[in-house]
């Protein structure tokens, strides 16, 4: 795959992940993947690594700061 | 036409706060960590963020989209509060990062097969080194994307900057991280395809 198509081609995938494509250009990429087996694989590692990122950790506010904001919006005046 | 008594006004603004704003403190707050990367930092973030929302909380119309909202107030404390104090990483020059990925992206695809070997969990924890290391405005919204799950439209409201902009910065960030784990899996032995 020449590299600009692989970079064009690399946009698009990322968009249809991130559920940015339209429904016409989304059909065509599904189509173009179909065709294409080595624009699967584009789109598999490209989801791969998606799902690898996110496995950045969410982290738990202290109950402590949740009492504290409570406390401090039931004095403060709108 | 229905009069707002003091009394209705207050049970309302108290039924929005518990009810749209405060299941948000979950994410507000491992987005504010993943600004600061300091607990006390973030749990001022957070606390900021809900005072003031509640002071403005006139301004929001129930049952639009608080999330969004509050990540926008969270994002301004932010730029207000601590990067006077330099505390977050320095802003990079983005003309220095597109030189450098222009470069790197002539050659991108034979990274393919190395990444694929670093998916199968051999990298450990320099993988959430490269993240942390990102620059913070790319970390942003990789959080905001890919953690967060807001649409472009929705950061590019949230941060402040064109959808267009959020498209590229999201590329770069991503090819800034796909990048930074190459470097971790050569210094572990892994080869580089190219060579």
């Amino acid at each position: 795959m020449r590299d600009q198509n692989y970079q064009e081609l690399v946009k698009k995938v990322t968009m249809y992940l991130d559920n940015e494509l339209s429904e016409s250009a989304e059909r065509e990429l599904l189509r173009e993947i179909k065709a294409n087996p080595a624009y699967l694989k584009v789109l598999s590692q490209e989801k791969s690594f998606r799902e690898f990122i996110k496995s950045i950790h969410r982290r738990k506010p202290s109950p402590a700061l949740i009492q504290s904001i409570k406390e401090k919006i039931r004095i403060a005046p709108v | 036409m229905m009069v707002m008594t003091q009394e209705n006004k207050t049970e309302r603004y108290d039924r929005i706060f518990e009810q749209e704003f405060m299941p948000q403190i979950d994410a507000l707050y491992t987005f504010a960590y993943h600004l600061t990367y300091n607990e006390d930092d973030a749990n001022d973030l957070v606390q900021e963020t809900y005072l003031k929302a509640f002071r403005f909380i006139d301004k929001y119309d129930e049952g639009t989209n608080a999330k969004a909202w509050l990540f926008k107030i969270l994002k301004n404390a932010f730029i207000n509060q601590y990067r006077k104090k330099a505390k977050q990483p320095n802003r990079v020059d983005y003309e220095e990062i597109v030189g450098y990925h222009d470069e790197e992206d002539t050659n991108f695809s034979s990274y393919m097969d190395l990444r694929e070997e670093m998916f199968q969990g051999m990298m450990g924890d320099e993988v959430t080194n490269a993240i942390n290391a990102l620059p913070v405005d790319f970390r942003v919204v990789i959080l905001l994307c890919d953690i967060e799950g807001f649409t472009y439209e929705e950061i590019s409201k949230i941060i402040d900057i064109p959808i267009g902009t959020v498209r590229s910065r999201l590329h770069r960030a991503r090819n800034l991280l796909k990048t930074k784990l190459q470097e971790y899996a050569e210094s572990l032995g892994f080869k580089d395809k190219r060579s």
